[in-house]
């Protein structure tokens, strides 16, 4: 049981990790994410790879909603942006895989400022509509300027290339998004002991407060929208090496919707909800294709007949989480950690 | 009260997941397995549902006749939702956990995107429900083909028909704005071109639209013989029909495979009359002397069956076959060996599922006939004889 954590300098006050069962937890996940792909098989070492890149895109939108309170649905239109940046520079001008992705993030960054900008008016539900106006805008352009993006058929993306070895397997891939996603996530959870971070919470509680305490709201508000757009391109870059073509399809407007539900299902506001969230958005749908496989030595045909149910229990499930856990999956893992440490008390 | 319930509710969870994680892969039984991506829920469940049908069926007869060698065949599938992300999602399931030299892909998408791995793999072919002209690419898709004429060749087929029906017809064009509609409308403008037909008008509609009022002015503005849509299923093409009819004009309405099956335009009515598309396959209900293979079907399935279950059992039948060829000639089930035995394909009988011999050269089959829809009879009934653009 631990009673509390008396902090006696200001670096203990600011550590990310407080207590030791923490520390602990952290190296097992990051020893479990090293050992992880010679573990998995290709499924699995596919499936680790897409919540990574989830999960990044999720962390950017949980800056965004999550901490600055902006609604946004256009997080996949951000994400297309950094696809076809990339896409484009492979194509184009041949540079190295991370000066790509990198620069997918920069060009998502600076359209997610200009998208941004009816922030400055809107919130709630209108900024939401706005922000589906733009990535509708945006759907147009990757769909009809075919000079830059390819039109309908979209651009194909030659494998990332590192000293001279092509990533293609799921295995090799895995080194690339892995480490990019912890990166990500750490420097989320950093940002939030800045004053940039701090000013982000703050308009998310109270705008009109945050103005009065001396948070220029316009510029905060605008580098919001451009780290989660950042986020978003960074995720969409590593999409697109890993799929390897980008289309106008790629990232339909159901994909901002889906990074939406991850973080209110996961837990909005926390780093560990976007985490939460992207992974069980990802990969519940997966792990009730074993339900199905389980039942298919009694039931002929049980992938036709019960497809169609475990869409309505992935649903469900979503919708049993908003009622009984609102705070999202977060709040039940801290539950979890309440009740160990102060065990054998109850909570 | 309430706490009991949500930790009864996590614990069910938590016992749930716990469970699935552990369980295990199928064994290697000699088998040889057809993957398959299908898209048995979401917007394209109609076709994945019928396609599954069409392959179980296929396979069903090749096990009671004793198998490929004395192999059964066996479809491994899952549904995919018809997202690219699960469609891969399932290929990588079940290539680990089958050996799998033979795969069904549900999407264009899903198959430009597995298409690097096919290559890496070198181990399997893939045929699929996408006919895009993009994929019948010897060169860039080695390891892919389509069990009928690519959308382009479909454009052919019915503008072959067309010069022969109208010389120096007038057409308009009207496409879906997306990857599947904007597919044949180059080639097609080179073909009409060659043909002598002249395209007045290219529409293009937004994907899900249904307010049309505004192309069918421009239909009437142009006044074609005509009109060739593609890249629908079924909206909006019976409320094009409708206001084109109410405004009198006289132009024919034509359609690609997936907007031909009979049933989508049962609930249409009178307006569906006259119809007409191009269609690789015999209809379920085709009772012609040369197609004992619908015989057997229409015995297995008394009830009617879409397009997409001949498209399945014209796959089905087509990887048989290749792996059949490959396996008398001694050699092993791989990418290369499986598509050069394709290939060999040479004047090869479907029981009549397709009304002539086919062969297939590179990666399609361009071979179609034109049909009419009839709504008194709820059938397409056909209006031309088998059109094949390889001679």
């Amino acid at each position: 049981m631990i009673i509390g954590t008396a902090k006696e300098t200001y670096g203990a006050d600011q550590a990310l990790l407080t207590t030791r069962p923490q520390q602990v937890w952290m190296v097992i996940l990051l020893a479990s994410l090293l050992v992880a792909p010679f573990v998995f098989n290709a499924y699995w070492q596919y499936l680790a790879c897409l919540v990574l890149i989830n999960v990044v895109a999720a962390t950017g939108l949980n800056i965004l909603t999550g901490f600055t309170g902006q609604v946004s649905l256009g997080q996949a239109a951000f994400m297309a942006v950094g696809a076809y940046t990339v896409a484009w520079l492979d194509r184009e001008a041949g540079t190295p895989f991370l000066v790509n992705i990198l620069l997918g993030g920069g060009v998502a960054a600076a359209i997610g400022i200009v998208v941004g900008i009816p922030s400055l008016r809107v919130k709630g539900l209108y900024l939401a509509i706005a922000t589906i106006a733009a990535s509708f805008i945006l759907h147009f352009i990757f769909a009809h300027w075919t000079s830059v993006t390819g039109g309908s058929s979209g651009i194909n993306v030659s494998p990332a290339r590192i000293f001279g070895i092509e990533l293609l397997t799921y295995f090799q891939l895995y080194w690339l998004i892995m480490p990019v996603a912890v990166l990500m996530v750490l420097a989320t959870a950093n940002l939030f002991r800045t004053r940039i971070g701090r000013a982000f919470i703050a308009i998310r509680d109270r705008d009109i407060s945050a103005e009065v305490l001396g948070i220029p709201l316009l510029r905060y508000k605008l580098m919001s929208f451009a780290i989660a757009s950042f986020y978003a391109g960074i995720a969409g870059g590593m999409w697109a090496y890993f799929f390897r073509v980008v289309t106008p399809e790629s990232f339909p407007f159901l994909t901002s919707i889906f990074l939406l539900a991850a973080i209110i299902v996961g837990g909005m506001g926390t780093i560990i909800g976007a985490v939460i969230g992207a992974i069980f958005m990802t990969l519940t749908p997966e792990l009730l294709r074993y339900v199905v496989e389980w039942v298919s030595p009694w039931l002929p045909n049980a992938a036709t007949l019960l497809s169609p149910v475990r869409t309505v229990v992935f649903g469900a499930l979503i919708m049993g989480f908003l009622v009984f856990e609102p705070q999202g999956i977060a709040e039940i893992i801290q539950r979890i950690r309440r009740y160990f440490r102060v065990w054998p008390f109850k909570t | 009260m309430f706490n009991v319930t949500k930790r009864s509710f996590i614990g069910l969870m938590a016992g749930v997941s716990m469970t699935l994680l552990t369980s295990g892969a199928m064994a290697d039984d000699g088998d040889i397995v057809i993957g398959g991506s299908l898209p048995l829920t979401g917007v394209f469940a109609f076709a994945g549902v019928a396609i599954e049908a069409g392959m179980q069926d296929y396979i069903s007869i090749v096990n009671e006749a004793g198998g490929i060698d004395g192999r059964k065949v066996r479809l491994a599938y899952e549904d995919t939702g018809y997202k690219v992300d699960q469609s891969v999602a399932v290929f990588n399931k079940l290539t680990s956990q089958e050996d799998i030299h033979l795969y069904y892909g549900d999407s264009t998408g899903f198959a430009k995107t597995i298409a690097p791995e096919l290559a890496r793999k070198q181990s399997m072919i893939m045929g699929g429900a996408s006919f895009a002209s993009e994929l019948n690419d010897p060169e860039a898709f080695p390891y892919t083909f389509m069990a009928g004429p690519d959308y382009s060749e479909m454009f052919s087929i019915l503008l072959e028909y067309i010069a022969k029906e109208k010389p120096g017809a007038k057409i308009v064009l009207v496409n879906s704005d997306s990857e599947f509609g904007r597919d044949p409308i180059e080639p097609a403008r080179a073909k009409a071109a060659e043909l002598g037909l002249n395209i007045v008008e290219e529409i293009i509609t937004p994907p899900g639209s249904v307010d049309v009022s505004t192309e069918v002015l421009k239909l009437r503005r142009a006044q074609p013989d005509y009109t060739l849509f593609h890249g629908y299923i079924l909206a909006p093409l019976p409320e094009f029909m409708t206001q084109a009819k109410e405004l009198g004009l006289t132009t024919k309405f034509m359609g690609t495979f997936w907007s031909m099956d009979s049933s989508i335009w049962a609930g249409s009515g009178d307006v569906a009359d006259g119809f007409m598309g191009v269609m690789p396959y015999r209809y379920y209900y085709d009772d012609a002397a040369d197609a004992p293979m619908l015989d057997r079907i229409r015995a297995m399935r008394p009830e009617y069956q879409a397009t997409g279950y001949m498209q399945g059992f014209v796959t089905a039948m087509l990887m048989v076959e290749a792996s059949k060829r490959v396996i008398d000639a001694g050699d092993e089930l791989n990418g290369a060996t499986l598509k050069t035995a394709l290939n060999t394909i040479k004047d090869f009988d479907t029981g009549g599922v397709i009304g002539v011999p086919i062969s297939i050269p590179g990666n399609s089959i361009p071979v179609g006939r034109v049909y009419q829809y009839d709504s008194s009879a709820q059938k397409m009934l056909p209006v031309s004889d088998w059109i094949s653009l390889q001679e």
